[in-house]
């Protein structure tokens, strides 16, 4: 008894504390072995890259000659907050870019608050869907896959097709808008896209959250005398509540970072109605001939500012009892 | 178990990191045996033994890709270069995605390659920021001289009387017209002589809204719109380009012509007839006349094979012939360790022999003077007209440091007019506004 | 009296039989909608191979919901025109199922950690793990690229004599493009949600029963989410599969291109063919809903979800 504990006094105070320290020791040294992958691509790559990119947004870079300290004129620049006040006919033009305030800022906004609700319901309702018993289950399942898995260039090109103003959809809804060129349409041609690219992946992940909520407490509930729409509202989105916190997370950050559908239909157009943050960090980082990769850095931490603020009100509103979104 | 999981993560990063490593070129003797498709129906297998000395200069070569076809064009003429010069290996290296993040992207880490494209409009930013190298020493070595070349393109890549790239090919606008729908309108057909006036007066005879057919493409595109200020006696920018001129009376006046023609509906943009690009609309027949780069010319062939069409140098304006030249040359990075083996290797590509090849498969035109009268220029009516672009009033596509916030602007004010209906005057003045701005923050 | 039970029993009946119908009008109604979504789904792909049998030249002609003239050219165009298709085949492959089973496995430890133990720092990292996916990729490839190939310090690290590479020297590699791919925060972050989802008793019983954290999470955790690792894995092997940026800027040399950049040599700089694109791209959409088709089949309920039989 007394061999692994030599020569400590034996004190009801040591003899207490030592198992339950060893235990709690153990556990976070086997938490860190878990996290072992993780951690050493957070300390090569994710700390290094975001650093380096904290750096340069201090930096005027244009990527051909190293960069030069410039301190937070970049940020200024970028913000433009001066674009907001009231200016007259004949005031001086702006010493920055208001496509950020001006366009960029809420197009991403009003993109994210109409896309996020509408693809995580969308998905949501699918999954529900390809959860019951139906005929051909694994057929509709990847066919309601499919749009996750076409690349983006060709789910444009076929949307651009199926969009122009002599194209199948005005044809069906005997409709004459001009979708992509419209600076009215453009954009919601845009929001349609994604909707429906993401629906795929987005049920898929929301079934696996279905397949994990265990069918005794479906029973229990069937014997109580619930119907199928009270089982939804008591007890199967409250168990999806974590899932469902991860669905409309990703899809914040996704939103906020559209780019991909923009860069291969419309570069930002017709009239910036489409330009995004997103695309807005890439034309200041590699498109334009002045290069303002400084600027575009700023702007990516704005942006990740943004997103994080969105992220922590929308887990206020998901989060019940217990933890969702904490570890 | 535990051990050993605590031994097998990081012996997986470890085998990973292993397998990826390639160990180093070791340089010795070996035999080369190069295969290469050049044409689709003729498939030519070139087998070269050739003996290489041990310590051969490596060439990094980087460019856009190009078509599949053109890359086998190309690869066949460095199989050539090879066996004519055996110290020399040529790494191609084409780039499928977007050219300039990805050449930035390396220029900014140190790997850039050695040979690699440069567009005339980036241009002065590479040369301002010195990261191309002056080439006049290297091309006096290898008897490279700057008057075999047409003088507005080795020009367009000269600074300060230096000069830092070799042109590889060009293009200029043409004006690409439909020969049916002229027949059938009863008009002549368009010559070199044509002015605004006969221009407007085809593309009248020839519109009928009704069946959404129109007699000019009049894009929002500033790659179309500037050879108008020019015909009009004209400018975008100042000759250093330190200002913009694209709200003086002779830019607004042709801004004017421009769009009328859309506001009369004797023109029109793709949009309108659903379409992104005229050079679809003028294939489908519903365009009469567009204004396009030789590119239009493949693009037929392929795609609307059955387009009867002829080709024109742009018509004049009031003030005489305008032209845009856009034009690719090969440059050296200033930080290359084979500047000598890289001048060779540009000097190869475009030798006359290589840019006959090139010329003769219709992939692009040559920026030698020697061939101006070579046999397929004769024979090919379309790229004869679209070469002697160069030579009538043509100035390169590039408009200083800030050249994609003019072509932004320009688009937008264009686009402005089109699709807000804003006077013509006062979308300009204010593109013009917006540049300037842009001018002073890069200064 | 008798006229109350009466208007009742009218009553009654009514709504009855509308319930009635609707129950009966239900299941069609449903199929409709599954039906007419299922559709929707179907027409890019569609369109696609509509697109692609036809030849060049008749792209924009009619009929444009059928492919007449049908032709396979270009699809033969394709690989005759690209004769390193194989091989990018290859590497496609290589790199999506290395990165695949890496991330699975890292992905899931990690979650389980985040979601079951606690330690030091655990907030912290778990919140620099979402901040982390908030900064968009533009910024980030330039650094990330430095340090997967040339490094940080151009020409390494020299103190005295000693030159310390501070890159890993991955340019032109396939390893390059892996490495970065091993873990991914999207994956942790999904693993955690679903292990929190996950009823406590299992591990609880086990743990009485004398089994360890590496135990339990690799005989009696893991097993159980076999669905959810599955999504994960489809996720991320198409999300590698199709992945552009990244391969692009390390990958220089033709032999080592992936599919989706070799494939891309048919978009051209002025004009493109979107009947060689489109051709090109089927090659690149069809082995991931095969894999898809054929894994479906384990997206079953998981032993957790058929209920804790007291053993």
């Amino acid at each position: 008894m007394t061999q692994t504990v030599s020569n400590r006094p034996a004190g009801l105070f040591w003899r207490k504390d030592n198992p339950e320290k060893r235990k709690k020791r153990s556990e976070a040294l086997t938490a860190y072995i878990f996290l072992l992958p993780y951690l050493f691509i957070f300390f090569t790559f994710t700390i290094f890259s975001i650093g380096y990119a904290f750096y340069l947004s201090f930096t005027r870079y244009n990527l051909l000659r190293p960069p030069e300290w410039w301190g937070l004129e970049g940020y200024r620049r970028v913000l433009c907050l001066e674009a907001l006040m009231p200016r007259g006919e004949d005031a001086p033009p702006l010493a920055c870019d208001d496509l950020f305030i001006k366009k960029a800022l809420p197009n991403t906004v009003k993109y994210t608050l109409i896309v996020v609700p509408t693809q995580t319901v969308l998905s949501l309702i699918l999954a529900f869907a390809m959860d019951q018993k139906l005929r051909f289950r694994r057929l509709f399942r990847t066919i309601y896959y499919l749009p996750s898995v076409t690349s983006s260039v060709v789910i444009s090109l076929i949307f651009v097709w199926l969009f122009s103003p002599l194209g199948i959809v005005n044809q069906i809804f005997n409709l004459n808008i001009n979708w992509l060129n419209d600076p009215r349409y453009a954009f919601y041609t845009i929001m349609i896209l994604n909707v429906f690219t993401t629906s795929g992946t987005l049920m898929l992940i929301f079934l696996a959250g279905l397949q994990d909520i265990p069918t005794a407490i479906y029973e229990a509930a069937s014997i109580d005398g619930a119907n199928k729409f009270q089982t939804l509202r008591f007890i199967t989105i409250p168990m999806l509540r974590p899932v469902v916190f991860f669905v409309v997370t990703v899809g914040l950050i996704g939103c906020f970072q559209v780019f991909d559908q923009i860069y291969v239909m419309t570069s930002g157009g017709p009239l910036d109605s489409t330009t995004t943050v997103a695309y807005l960090i890439y034309k200041w980082a590699f498109r334009d001939t002045t290069v303002k990769m400084g600027q575009a850095a700023a702007l990516s931490f704005i942006l990740a500012l943004i997103i994080l603020v969105f992220t922590l009100i929308q887990r206020r509103i998901i989060e019940g009892s217990g933890s969702v979104g904490s570890a | 178990m535990k051990t050993l999981l605590k031994w097998f993560v990081p012996l997986m990063v470890l085998s990973l990191l292993l397998a990826a490593c390639q160990p180093a070129a070791t340089p010795t003797p070996e035999k080369v045996i190069e295969t290469v498709t050049v044409e689709k129906e003729k498939e030519v297998v070139k087998t070269v033994e050739v003996e290489k000395p041990a310590e051969r200069a490596v060439v990094r070569l980087s460019g856009w890709a190009a078509s599949p076809e053109e890359t086998a064009l190309l690869q066949s003429i460095l199989l050539d270069f090879t066996v004519e010069n055996p110290d020399i290996v040529v790494k191609y290296e084409p780039i499928t995605g977007d050219y300039w993040q990805q050449l930035k992207t390396s220029i900014a880490s140190g790997v850039e390659p050695d040979v690699f494209y440069m567009d005339i409009f980036q241009f002065p930013a590479f040369v301002r920021d010195e990261v191309l190298l002056p080439i006049d020493d290297l091309m006096a070595k290898e008897g490279v001289k700057r008057d075999d070349f047409i003088p507005s393109l080795i020009d367009a890549f000269s600074e300060g009387g230096v000069t830092y790239g070799i042109p590889k090919d060009f293009n200029t606008l043409g004006l690409f017209y439909n020969k049916d729908l002229f027949a059938k309108a009863g008009i002549a057909e368009p010559t070199d002589d044509w002015t605004w006036d006969d221009l407007k007066a085809a593309a009248e005879a020839l519109s009928d809204p009704a069946n959404n057919i129109y007699g000019l493409g009049v894009p929002a595109d500033p790659g179309r719109f500037p050879i108008f200020v020019f015909q009009n006696g004209g400018s975008i920018m100042t000759e250093d380009y330190s200002d913009t001129l694209l709200d003086s009376p002779a830019a607004v006046e042709a801004a004017t012509f421009y769009t009328d023609f859309r506001k009369n509906q004797i023109g029109a943009i793709p949009a309108d007839v659903g379409e992104g690009w005229q050079g679809t609309v003028f294939g489908k027949g519903q365009f009469a006349m567009v204004y396009e780069g030789g590119w239009l010319i493949p693009y037929l062939k392929q795609q609307f094979p059955n387009t009867n069409y002829g080709v024109v140098t742009p018509p004049a304006g009031p003030k005489g012939e305008g032209n845009l030249i856009f034009t690719v040359a090969y440059v050296i990075s200033r930080n290359s360790k084979n500047p000598e083996a890289a001048m060779r290797v540009i000097n190869y590509l475009t030798s006359e022999k290589a840019q006959n090849k090139v010329l003769e498969s219709g992939f692009a035109l040559p920026t030698r003077l020697s061939l101006q009268n070579s046999e397929f220029l004769k024979t090919n009516p379309a790229s004869s007209a679209i070469f002697r672009g160069a030579l009538q009033g043509a100035r390169p596509f590039v408009w200083g440091l800030v050249g994609s916030d003019v072509n932004e602007q320009m688009g937008k004010a264009l686009e402005r007019i089109y699709l807000e209906n804003q006077a013509v005057d006062a979308s300009l003045k204010q593109a013009a506004q917006v540049i300037r701005q842009k001018i002073a923050e890069v200064k | 009296m008798a006229t109350i039970t009466q208007t009742i029993s009218k009553k009654e009946s009514f709504s009855d039989k509308l319930i009635a119908l609707l129950d009966r009008l239900k299941t069609p109604i449903f199929y409709v909608i599954l039906i007419s979504w299922a559709i929707l789904c179907l027409a890019p792909l569609y369109f696609t191979l509509i697109f692609s049998l036809k030849p060049v030249a008749n792209v924009y002609d009619p009929p444009l919901f059928w492919p007449i003239p049908f032709s396979l050219e270009n699809f033969r165009d394709v690989i005759g025109a690209l004769p390193l298709f194989p091989r990018w085949l290859l590497n496609s492959t290589i790199i999506s199922i290395v990165v695949t089973v890496a991330r699975v496995l890292f992905c899931a430890m990690a979650g389980y950690a985040f979601a079951r133990m606690e330690f030091p720092l655990k907030k912290f990292l778990f919140t620099a793990l979402l901040i982390s996916m908030m900064i968009p990729g533009q910024v980030t490839l330039i650094p990330n690229f430095l340090v997967v190939g040339p490094g940080i310090i151009r020409g390494g690290l020299k103190i005295g004599d000693v030159t310390i590479p501070t890159g890993f020297g991955l340019m032109d590699n396939l390893g390059g493009v892996i490495l970065p791919g091993i873990v991914a925060a999207f994956g942790i972050f999904m693993m955690t949600q679903f292990y929190k989802s996950i009823p406590k008793e299992l591990e609880e019983a086990a743990m009485i029963d004398g089994l360890g954290r590496f135990g339990i999470f690799f005989r009696i955790v893991l097993p159980i989410s076999t669905t959810q690792l599955l999504t994960l894995a489809l996720l991320t092997f198409q999300g590698e599969w199709n992945n552009f940026m990244w391969p692009l800027t390390i990958l220089r040399t033709p032999e080592n291109f992936t599919l989706p950049i070799g494939l891309n040599w048919f978009r051209g700089e002025y004009y493109t063919l979107i009947s060689k694109v489109l051709a090109g791209s089927l090659f690149n959409t069809l082995p991931i809903l095969i894999i898809f088709f054929i894994f479906q089949r384990y997206f079953t309920q998981s032993i957790a979800g058929t209920g804790l039989k007291e053993g």
